[in-house]
């Protein structure tokens, strides 16, 4: 009986030993090697393009029939054949997709603002500068600062293809009702006429901000700004409970106390199209929806300035990237794509069906102008776009965070300085767990 | 090579003859065959029938466990190609950390508000149902059907019926001069929002459950103490409670699992965030999905629920189900 005891328990060892094998054996390298360093230069000269790549899109604003147009005539004039893969409903289903080895065989993949990053982290994502040169994509064409969104460290890591920005939009009607004669040019301004609306009781609030998950961070950007705050510059998060931020953001909860503005309950746009608030901020990209559902004639306007800055834009949307898995020939097949996707012809385009604002300076926007007035706004906005804050877009949770805490000090007329004193420290907490270590190598 | 063919003759003849009674040993040896053949066919049936079931839950259900468990002891960005090992610091970092602490008091005040609600209104309803009433059998399917719906559906009907400002609650309100809560933007407006549709999605399947518990107690119980004047309170109370036991028991430790792991469809469409309404399976999604990619950390939630579901069960199997009466 001893005997077979021992027996047993050896073979449960031994069980426990091929078991515990084999979980970590699909588990990632915990040996402490590095990919980056693994990386060789191509000599892009001595490559020649594949025939056939992988583009995994979410097909973002509707844009399943006009790209497969683009590949079509790309196929055409290179020979290279594109398999399309729809990667998930939108930007987060995308990198969680291609994060998680779904994407494993994509070549080229639609990455957002504040997706891409950790898959640049994760080595996932090629230098696009000496490929783009091999394929003889000109990238001087591109808006500088929806371009510059993925430059880190000395290289771009993806090129602008379905890009927007924040954009002022208001009810025409509420503004003649209340004797208005044009949109605000400053916050100053905009708290002005809100005021005018309320107590004409012309609109239940002159104005609109996002709830949480509406990216207020990203929306709410343009006034921090504004103010000279920021939610940080670069890796110093001191910025996000500066004098500055503060200011602005109490400007914006006394807007709420003085019932002038509120908060959105489910979204911005639901609350300025039916009317409940004559004016918000929303994504270029929700113009469409937004002249589709309000029974009243839409304006739109730049953002406004604040004391200090001139109403600054902050870019967003999404970008082409390309997979570190491919193989050479792949990515420059991969390159010569891209620069398709986002020459000045095929982004006046894909802007006219989309909503999107070109990435290109030079696509003639003139037809969509001439059915859409109100979209020249959008493309000539482009002019004050700014690059996003690192904390927003490259910290991980950062976004979350602000966009709860900017609800709740709206909301709650908590002390604007002691929350934001605590975001910053949540701030330095996040960096150190999630980022430090790589970061700063 | 054994064959008695091959041995010398005096082998052959040195055998017991085949006609004498087997010994000890041999009625041994022979039982123990038989006994082995027979346990090896069993196996093989076994085998035949469970097995390819056995492989599939080991596939899907122990190995993902067992990956699980070694993922939650690595500080692993999602998709990262490295990792770092870290024993056990995943697990103490969710139960020191703030976050962590809130995520329990979520967790507890969502689990109580739904299983409570659930099962209360459950019984309620179930005792109604349970009377002869016209239009019983239209009203039983009414009181099932938002359980079989799909969570984001009913979450999405929900959301329009909250809306602070086009709401139908917020007409209703009105009209008695109530102010709505701020839904959607106060954290703890959110978590009751969230308890009310849960409990209203979920209270059908308690319905029914009580519904058949009631219906196999038995009727000469119940008259006999209707003839001994007890009245309805004194025979649920006395009678029909007790009786229950059985089903209430099933119902608490279905319920609580439901709740702690069921609800996230809810969750995740009425409020995307999180706030006010973050339980440990949100936070197993915010934490490796939603922004944060700590696929690590996010495991090791996942494995403190798993063994905090256990442990419930396994307390409510000891201590509970004492109380419970059979007959």
């Amino acid at each position: 009986m001893k005997q077979s005891t021992i027996s047993l328990s050896w073979k449960g060892v031994a069980a426990f030993s091929v078991a515990a094998l084999a979980v970590t054996a699909c588990g990632p390298d915990t040996n402490g090697g590095d990919a980056a360093e693994e990386a060789e230069d191509t000599d892009w000269a001595d490559v020649e393009p594949a025939d056939s790549i992988v583009f995994a899109t979410n097909h973002p604003g509707g844009s399943e029939d006009i790209e497969a147009d683009f590949i079509d005539e790309f196929t055409e004039e290179t020979g290279i054949e594109v398999e399309v893969i729809t990667s998930g409903a939108n930007y987060e289903e995308t990198s969680q997709w291609f994060q998680t080895g779904g994407g494993s065989n994509a070549d080229v993949v639609v990455l957002s603002d504040a997706t891409w990053f950790p898959n640049y982290l994760n080595d996932a994502l090629i230098p696009v500068d000496d490929v783009l040169e091999a394929a003889d994509i000109d990238v001087s064409g591109y808006v500088e600062a929806l371009y510059e969104d993925y430059l880190y460290e000395g290289n771009h890591y993806g090129v602008p293809y379905a890009r927007s920005t924040p954009l002022f939009y208001y009810n025409v009607e509420h503004y003649d009702e209340a004797g208005i004669d044009g949109p605000p040019e400053t916050w100053e301004e905009v708290a002005e006429i809100s005021q005018t609306i309320v107590d004409e009781d012309v609109a239940q609030f002159g104005y609109a901000f996002p709830p949480s998950d509406e990216y207020p961070a990203w929306g709410m950007a343009n006034l921090v700004w504004g103010y000279g705050g920021a939610w940080s510059d670069e890796w110093d998060f001191s910025t996000v409970s500066s004098d500055e931020t503060v200011e602005a953001l109490e400007f914006a909860q006394s807007g709420v106390e003085d019932g002038w503005a509120n908060v959105a309950a489910t979204s911005q746009t639901d609350d300025f199209s039916s009317g409940v608030a004559s004016q918000t901020i929303q994504s270029t990209g929700s113009l469409g929806g937004i002249m589709d559902t309000a029974d009243f004639e839409v304006g739109t306007a730049f953002l406004p300035d604040g004391p200090v800055a001139e109403g600054e834009t902050p870019t967003g949307g999404a970008g082409l990237m390309l997979a570190s898995a491919s193989s050479p020939e792949e990515q420059l097949a991969s390159a010569m794509f891209v620069g398709h996707m986002t020459s000045a012809e095929t982004q006046a385009r894909f802007s006219e069906e989309t909503g999107y604002v070109p990435s290109h300076q030079d696509s003639d926007m003139s037809q969509v102008y001439e059915e859409t007035p109100q979209f020249e706004t959008a493309v000539d906005q482009l002019e004050r776009a700014r690059v996003q804050d690192f904390a927003r877009v490259f910290l991980p949770g950062a976004d979350l965070e602000l966009a709860t805490t900017l609800q709740s000090l709206l909301t709650s007329g908590d002390d604007v300085r002691e929350e934001m004193e605590r975001v910053e420290s949540e701030f330095e907490s996040l960096y150190e767990t999630d980022l430090a270590d790589e970061i700063e190598g | 090579m054994t064959t008695t063919e091959s041995r010398p003759a005096h082998v052959v003849q040195d055998r017991p003859e085949a006609s004498a009674p087997p010994d000890d040993a041999q009625l041994a040896a022979a039982r123990k065959k038989a006994h082995r053949r027979k346990n090896s066919k069993n196996w093989s049936l076994f085998l035949l029938f469970a097995g390819p079931n056995i492989l599939l839950i080991l596939a899907f259900i122990y190995y993902p466990l067992a990956m699980n468990m070694y993922f939650s002891s690595l500080d692993w960005r999602l998709g990262a190609p490295r990792a770092d090992p870290v024993g056990l610091a995943n697990y103490e970092r969710f139960f020191t950390s703030p976050s962590g602490l809130e995520v329990w008091r979520v967790t507890g005040i969502f689990t109580a508000g739904a299983v409570l609600g659930s099962m209360i209104l459950g019984l309620l309803i179930a005792l109604v149902l349970n009377k002869k009433i016209p239009g019983r059998t239209f009203a039983r399917t009414a009181v099932f059907s938002p359980y079989v719906l799909s969570g984001v559906g009913v979450a999405l009907v929900w959301m329009f019926i909250f809306d602070p400002q086009r709401g139908a609650l917020m007409f209703i309100l009105d009209r008695f001069g109530i102010e709505a809560p701020q839904w959607f933007l106060d954290p703890d407006a959110n978590l009751l929002m969230v308890i009310i549709v849960y409990v209203w999605k979920n209270l059908g399947y308690c319905a029914v459950v009580f519904l058949a518990g009631l219906q196999s107690i038995p009727k000469d119980l119940l008259e006999s103490a209707t003839i001994d004047r007890a009245g309805p309170v004194r025979r649920f109370f006395s009678i029909v409670l007790p009786l229950l036991t059985p089903t209430v028991f099933f119902l608490l430790v279905t319920n609580i699992i439901f709740s702690m792991t069921n609800a996230f469809d809810i969750l995740r469409v009425m409020t995307p965030t999180g706030n006010g309404t973050n339980t440990i399976i949100f936070e197993i999604y915010l934490q490796s999905f939603g922004q944060f990619n700590r696929a690590g950390y996010s495991a090791a939630i996942a494995v403190v629920l798993f063994f905090t579901l256990f442990i419930i069960t396994a307390v409510q199997l000891r201590f509970v189900e004492r109380k419970v009466h059979y007959q």
